[in-house]
């Protein structure tokens, strides 16, 4: 078959614009009589807090302040679970909640505003740690358990398969949050057309999504929101959840005026959220041969103040902790867990970039104890075409694991 | 204070006079790389700005009697770049060089980083290894200070507030001598030196060690010598035994200097001070002309 | 306010300018050149890189006052005014090297600022030359090679 793309070097439509400088994304737009959004952020990370605005709505060329109060329609959102506020109402859960939004004539001015914002917080116990948090002694929502999900997964006999097992591993891997630090921190412009329609121009990677975001927050049916994607400076999943698209949205519609956000490098950190923490504590048996018999763990993922795609995310990490390595004997607990940390969501993997360093780790160890290369030992238990995977799914279509491996492993002279 | 005038100075005297009238008021910008973002973070708050990167009389690399002389207005990549600097101080080049990116290169100056008094400066173990003079002007006075005298505290140099650094200068390689650099960091680009080090040597024939400096960077509040280490290898012949012992007192020295710092600090500077400084001692050998 | 005159991609200007306004402000919010973009405003990512007087600087530590009598080039300045692409920008396009595109026009400015020094770098001398420039998008071995593909270009006398 002949194919316009696949099998041929294609110049990427946005190339042109690109390499130019004419690219548009959020911060290059500019429109006239204009006005400068900033939001306030919590300083501290487990507080109830009163707010007083007096002082910084006198400073000239303040147009508005909002608050919790100021949100139209519901005062939420998120995108599994609608735990985050939109402007915290009287609690903070994490340092960088935003509990204020300036709108000002100029972007100085919102700054000078932001800071004669006095916050009054009455700091209460903070939980940082997922073990910990999993108690229950703090609780980071009110009246909801800080164990959000829990992901299990058996498959055949774990007693046994240990029993059975020659040599046993175990160990506990500990992966560290990161940052997606895309290159064009969160920007975006909100106008009101004509018609009443509330436009968003931010870079998103969820459009569709953001959109109904916004209407239950503006109380307003989705058709009256329209959410326009300009160029995206990189995402890599910390564009997922909404950051500040519903406070330029409520800006414009109280204002009547386009409004514009943009986000400082330190902002964006604290805006958007991470890649999961995860604490994997895992045993891994196998026979003399190197066959793997047994795994067993239970890993828990510190999703921080907020759920975002916690569920997903460890749903994935519980999957794929097996490695791509048939074992007939599994046993996983995968947990997701709040607390006051910056909250976690998507990030390139989406759980299944933490749990190789547990699993593959414990490979190169077997295969030590073994005797054995660590080429060899995961040859002899890769995935093939119509391996069944540990939570049941058969893989019936193209598995080239064996190839890889081997070619790899050619080219670096271990075979 | 509120900024109300920034000035972009062609002339020294203009810069001088300006000074003399505005002392604290006024502070010098060089290349900006520190200044802008201390300014962005209100960590200064000058009411006016005199701008010295485009004055001529600053801006020169100069053989001067025995010496040669850096203008403080120099910017690392004319220092990195330099043929007037010998061969044998290419440490203090490649100090240069491994000063952030080319972006910062082409901005940031020598005096900059000395005035700023950061203890990771990079280019200051070069200088303090070569026995570096610092030559300071106002309006009525020109003096000079030893580098290593020049640091008051973490971020503080000895500036009058109508002062400004002038150049520094230090005496031309002679045979037998050589400077080695080495800086260790995250990674090649944009990393801050987790250590620097900075080995002058001054060796007879049979490798014997007549002189040496030592300077090291990110080990003590500001850019200091190592004094105790310098004592220790002078006279010695230095084998490979010898340096291997040098290596060894220097890191006992940081256990005990750094004994109340955090973990990436007391646990892994005295570690890594011994790789580091070794092949800072070996380049300086290597380049003994 | 204080007024300086530089010169954009060739052109003069005579700008008023506020006293604490960084050149990459002056840029972008005065003068309509968006493709100079802030990434972190401290000097770490080279988003805002332009070329002053022959050299690669971040814009986001120039203060607005010291481009006075500055030659600034920004990606603007290197498309033809026939709308043919700079050598530089073609090899980009060609290799593959654009992602989300927010690095590329600071990338291709260090590019620039490279081969006109020096015509034939080594692949050393490009990673050096890039060094200050991150593509989070990390596309770092295809700007390599575009970059090469640039010198060819050039030393072809243009695309
Ligand atoms: C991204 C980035 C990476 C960096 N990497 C490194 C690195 O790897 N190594 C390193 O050493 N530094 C590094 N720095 C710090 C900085 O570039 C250097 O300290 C540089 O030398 C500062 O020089 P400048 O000319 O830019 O000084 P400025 O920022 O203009 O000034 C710094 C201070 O010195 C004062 N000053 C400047 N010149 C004089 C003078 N002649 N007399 C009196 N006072 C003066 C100023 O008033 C100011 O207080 C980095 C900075 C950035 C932003
Ligand atoms: S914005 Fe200037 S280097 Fe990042
Ligand atoms: S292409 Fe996205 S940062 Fe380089």
């Amino acid at each position: 078959m002949d194919f316009n793309v696949i099998g041929k070097s294609v110049i990427r439509v946005d190339g042109l614009a690109k390499v130019t400088g004419k690219a548009i994304y959020p911060q290059d737009i500019y429109m006239d009589n204009m006005l400068f959004g900033k939001t306030l952020r919590s300083s501290v990370p487990h507080a109830y807090f009163t707010l007083d605005t007096s002082k910084a709505e006198k400073i000239e060329g303040v147009v508005k302040i909002f608050t919790a109060k100021d949100v139209p329609g519901h005062n939420s959102h998120g995108v599994l679970f609608k735990d985050h506020e939109v402007l915290c109402e009287k609690k903070v859960r994490r340092i960088g909640d935003p509990i204020a939004f300036v709108v000002a004539v100029s972007e100085k001015i919102a700054a000078e505003a932001i800071e004669a914002i006095e916050v009054k917080y009455e700091e209460i116990p903070a939980v940082f740690d997922p073990v910990e948090a999993m108690k229950d002694e703090i609780k980071v929502h009110d009246g909801k358990s800080n164990i959000i999900y829990h992901y299990k997964l058996r498959k055949g006999n774990i007693e046994e398969g240990f029993a059975q097992s020659d040599v046993i591993v175990e160990n506990v891997y500990n992966t560290s949050m990161v940052e997606h630090a895309f290159l064009q921190p969160e920007a975006g412009v909100s106008y009101v057309e004509d018609d009443g329609t509330i436009v968003v121009c931010a870079a998103t990677q969820y459009p569709h999504f953001d959109q109904l975001e916004i209407a239950e927050a503006m109380g307003v049916p989705a058709e009256k929101v329209k959410v326009i994607n300009p160029a995206v400076g990189g995402a890599f999943g910390g564009r997922e959840d909404i950051t500040l698209q519903i406070h330029l949205a409520m800006a414009a519609v109280y204002t009547g005026r386009p409004v514009k956000a943009v986000y400082s490098r330190e902002e964006s950190f604290y805006a958007h959220s991470k890649r999961h923490p995860e604490i994997i504590k895992i045993k891994t048996g196998a026979n003399k041969e190197g066959k793997l018999l047994a795994l067993e763990a239970e890993i828990i993922a510190d999703t921080g103040a907020y759920a975002s795609w916690a569920i997903n995310v460890t749903r994935k990490s519980g999957i794929h902790v097996t490695g791509p390595y048939v074992i007939p004997n599994v046993k996983v607990d995968a947990y997701a867990v709040y607390t006051n940390n910056p909250f976690c969501g998507a990030m390139r993997g989406f759980g299944a970039t933490q749990v190789p360093i547990a699993t593959e780790q414990q490979m190169d160890i077997l295969a030590e104890k073994l005797n054995i290369s660590p080429v060899e030992i995961r040859l002899k238990n890769a995935f093939t075409k119509g391996s069944q995977t540990a939570n049941g799914q058969t893989l019936t279509d193209s598995v080239p694991l064996v190839d890889c491996i081997t070619k790899a492993a050619k080219a670096i002279g271990m075979f | 204070m509120e900024l109300k005038k920034v000035i972009k100075a062609e002339k020294l005297d203009e810069v001088l006079n300006l000074l003399a009238e505005n002392r604290e008021r006024a502070k010098v910008i060089a290349g900006g790389t520190d200044f802008v973002i201390q300014l962005r973070e209100k960590k200064i708050a000058p009411e006016v700005i005199i701008d010295i990167s485009d004055v001529d009389e600053l801006n020169f690399i100069r053989k001067s009697g025995e010496f040669i002389e850096i203008g403080a207005a120099t910017k690392f990549t004319t220092i990195k770049n330099s043929g007037i600097i010998s061969d044998a101080f290419k440490g203090l080049k490649d100090a240069a060089g491994h000063v952030g990116s080319p972006q910062i290169r082409n901005l940031g100056t020598v005096g900059g980083n000395i005035c700023n008094g950061s203890p990771a400066a990079d280019t200051v173990p070069a200088l303090l290894a070569l026995g570096a003079v610092a030559v300071v002007k106002s309006k009525n006075n020109t003096r000079e200070v030893p580098l290593e005298e020049f640091y008051l505290d973490r971020g503080k140099v000895k500036l009058e507030p109508d002062e400004i650094l002038y150049a520094v200068k230090f005496l031309n390689s002679k045979p037998g001598q050589g400077l080695g650099f080495v800086k260790l960091g995250l990674r090649n680009a944009l990393a801050i030196s987790s250590i620097s080090i900075a080995v002058f040597v001054e060796t007879d024939n049979d490798i014997n060690c007549k002189d040496v400096r030592i300077g090291s960077g990110a080990l003590a509040k500001f850019p200091i010598r190592e004094k105790e280490v310098e004592a220790f290898l002078k006279g010695k012949t230095l084998h490979e035994d010898v340096i291997e012992e040098a290596t060894e007192f220097f890191g006992k020295i940081l256990e005990q200097r750094l004994a109340g710092r955090p973990p990436v600090e007391k646990d892994y500077k005295p570690y890594a001070i011994k790789g580091v400084f070794k092949e800072a001692l070996n380049k300086a050998l290597s380049v003994v002309c | 306010m204080k007024t300086i005159s530089l010169k954009v991609n060739g052109k003069p200007y005579t700008v008023e300018v506020e006293e604490d306004m960084r050149l990459l402000d002056l840029l972008r919010d005065k003068l309509g050149f968006t493709g100079v973009k802030e990434g972190c405003a401290e000097g770490e990512c080279g988003a805002c890189s332009v070329i002053m007087d022959g050299n690669l600087v971040t814009s986001c530590l120039v203060m607005a006052f010291q481009a006075d009598g500055k030659e600034i080039i920004t990606i603007e300045g290197l498309q033809s005014e026939d709308g043919t692409l700079h050598p530089i920008q073609q090899a980009f396009l060609d290799e593959g090297a654009v992602q989300c595109g927010f690095c590329t026009p600071a990338m291709v400015l260090a590019a620039k600022a490279l081969l006109d020094k020096n015509p034939n770098p080594t692949d050393e001398q490009i990673k050096e030359g890039i060094s200050g420039n991150l593509c989070r998008c990390t596309g770092y071995a295809k700007i390599v090679s575009a970059v090469k593909k640039a010198a060819e270009y050039l030393n072809q006398g243009g695309k």
